[in-house]
């Protein structure tokens, strides 16, 4: 009976086991969960405005996408590959997206460190945790014959020197720094790419970006 | 053929960000269908066979099912109810479920409410949370908020369709300055001020080539939108009121660099399409608009629209997908000013999410709210005058847009 238990429950996928517990939850995620933490009155007294906080640590399971992720700490770009019709993904795809293909499940297959530049942005603006490295020259690249392009930041360039259709190389973090994370790896111009000389665009870019550098510089 | 689908009435509440006094999402409700009574008092609560619920996030409303409070608060318990949510189209597909329910004949008059109260929390955290509806795995770390990703797209749109950063800024211009005449829209309530182009043009970057004043408000709102059969609606508002007579939903990929060679589009529309520029849901669920409601040529037969704004690149590359321009005319559609109140087809004349303001629940519901009073006449009453009235609309298009162009939907109003 527990046999056949276990046989069905291994379906899917072999269950993981994670003897290793580790703890990440940083100190001063308390959780301890919701509370109204206090109040504020209008000045003509008629209005009250209260505070509910609570702070929540998430556990991303990354299940079959795994690949991907734990690739990164090892300074590999994982693809996926449709066995029938050959198109393959970077981000991932566990099933194929052809229709006539049926949601046939994929295979992992290790990626090219390089890529080409589809479109880009120049950003001066960001959530909170990315304020201080602004501007931020994010593309969408399709890494080595990828279906698809995936998103990531364009580091050792001018803001205004990216070009459409640019070659990119990969480059990781050091080991001891990857999380397994997007954040691993980044975008840097192929080693033989030279920028273009200077054009109205790459002025207009540079007059909007200026005053985010300064902005940038007052920031603690 | 399936019942005619109809809208006899709605309301908002100002839209705003902060401190008003007034906010309370059942209030705001209560308030909204009050408004509404007035200008239909032949209208009852009791009328009303369902209620669907237009919301987007739990995180902006900390409180799940938060339309169980609206729902009890209006003395409605017993009455079916139901939540939609679909990102920024949660408004529009809010509608579209009514639409259905109507033309199932099932239900004969359906309250809508919708509803975001953003500033529960900080500018920059709701730009967070707005972003855990892109794919956080892969793009919440990079980019981190909506408008890189729109600016990777424009750029590249602009750039194959010849269209400058001019060319959009007198968007971002034109919504702001019509929500001028509007006195519930929160640029007319807040900023407060007429600009130009040359002010779009010197805002601060967000992300190349989008600036400050291309984007869009975060905005705390409540509307209410009645929708209904023809038979409910002669009984109601016989002399006012607006057909449904073209419904469309589409959807694209969560991540906008995997649409560039998408199976099941390059099947619809060959190779290469929407790839990372085009809105390829917006072209579709406008084909089925078009194709139920006989459009043939849209931009002869539409007279005006309330479109998805987000960013004034997108309310161009809306234009494009909505077949008014093509990649040979876009940029001359744009400088002509074609979508201006004095324009072929005025877009936004209520203010859009640049000026009207950006409840994501209720953003697509106040669309509807004012294409409903551009054809039933309503204008003058309820904007300051007849600046922004389209003269004579008889056709106009609801357009309501969620995630990088994820989920599209469109929809045809006429005049009865």
């Amino acid at each position: 009976m527990q046999k056949t238990i276990a046989k069905k429950r291994n379906k899917f996928a072999q269950e993981p086991n994670f003897t290793i517990k580790k703890s990440y939850r940083p100190d001063d995620v308390k959780e301890t969960g919701l509370s109204f933490v206090g109040h504020e009155i209008s000045d003509d007294g008629k209005v009250m405005n209260q505070f509910l906080h609570y702070d929540q640590l998430y556990t991303i399971r990354h299940g079959w996408n795994s690949p991907f992720f734990k690739g990164l700490l090892d300074g590999k770009i994982m693809g996926t590959r449709c066995p029938k019709c050959k198109d393959t993904w970077v981000p991932a795809r566990t099933h194929c997206w052809r229709l006539d293909c049926n949601l046939q499940p994929t295979e992992w297959v290790e990626m090219p460190l390089t890529a080409k530049v589809h479109t880009w942005t120049v950003a001066g603006w960001s959530g909170r945790s990315s304020l201080k490295r602004l501007p931020i020259v994010l593309v969408y690249a399709i890494i080595g014959d990828s279906k698809v392009a995936i998103a990531n930041e364009l580091h050792k360039i001018k803001p205004w020197d990216v070009e459409f259709g640019m070659p990119l190389k990969i480059v990781f973090k050091p080991k001891d720094e990857r999380i397994g994370a997007v954040t691993d790896f980044h975008f840097e111009p192929a080693d033989n790419w030279k920028p273009s000389p200077t054009n109205k665009e790459k002025e207009r870019i540079k007059k909007l970006v200026e005053p985010v550098y300064e902005w940038v510089k007052t920031m603690k | 053929m399936p019942r005619k689908v109809c809208i006899v009435g709605g309301a908002t509440t100002p839209f705003d960000y902060g401190a008003t006094g007034f906010e309370s999402i059942e209030g705001g409700a209560a308030e909204c269908i009050r408004e509404t009574r007035e200008d239909i008092p032949d209208f009852s609560l009791r009328d009303l066979d369902l209620m669907i619920y237009s919301h987007f996030s739990v995180h902006f409303g900390h409180q799940l099912c938060s339309e169980w409070v609206i729902h009890d608060h209006l003395g409605l318990a017993g009455l079916p109810h139901f939540r939609v949510e679909n990102g920024g189209n949660t408004g529009g597909s809010a509608l579209y479920a009514a639409a259905l329910a109507v033309m199932s004949g099932h239900h004969d008059a359906i309250g809508i409410v919708g509803w975001e109260t953003m500033d529960s929390v900080s500018q920059s955290q709701g730009s967070e949370f707005i972003a855990l509806a892109s794919d956080i795995r892969y793009e919440l770390l990079v980019g981190g908020i909506y408008p890189i990703y729109y600016a990777a797209m424009a750029n590249k749109w602009m750039k194959d369709n010849k269209v400058k950063e001019e060319d959009v800024a007198s968007i971002g211009a034109k919504n702001r300055n019509n929500a001028m005449d509007n006195p519930k829209a929160q640029w007319y309530r807040n900023e407060h001020k007429y600009i130009t182009v040359d002010d779009v043009m010197n805002s601060r970057l967000i992300s190349y080539p989008i600036k400050k004043y291309d984007c869009c408000l975060m905005t705390r709102g409540v509307a209410f939108l009645l929708v209904c059969s023809e038979e409910y609606a002669k009984k109601v508002n016989p002399d006012n009121y607006v057909t449904i007579d073209g419904i469309g939903l589409s959807s694209c990929t969560i991540r906008a660099g995997d649409r560039l060679n998408y199976p099941r589009w390059t099947e619809q529309y060959g190779p290469n399409y929407p790839g990372m520029t085009e809105f390829g849901a917006c072209r579709n669920s406008a084909e089925q608009a078009y194709k139920m409601a006989g459009i043939k040529n849209p931009k002869k037969e539409i007279d005006f629209g309330e479109i998805h704004d987000a960013f004034s690149t997108s309310e161009a590359q809306i234009y494009k997908a909505l077949g008014l321009a093509d990649e040979n005319n876009i940029a001359q559609f744009l400088r002509d000013e074609s979508t201006h109140m004095h324009g072929q087809i005025p877009m936004n004349p209520g203010g859009g999410l640049m000026g009207y303001g950006h409840p994501v629940g209720a953003t697509g519901i106040m669309s509807t709210i004012e294409a409903y009073y551009q054809l039933a006449d309503m204008i003058p009453k309820k904007h300051l005058s007849k600046k922004t009235e389209v003269p004579d609309a008889k056709c106009g298009i609801v357009n309501s847009h969620a995630g990088t162009g994820t989920s599209i939907s469109n929809f045809i109003l006429r005049r009865h």
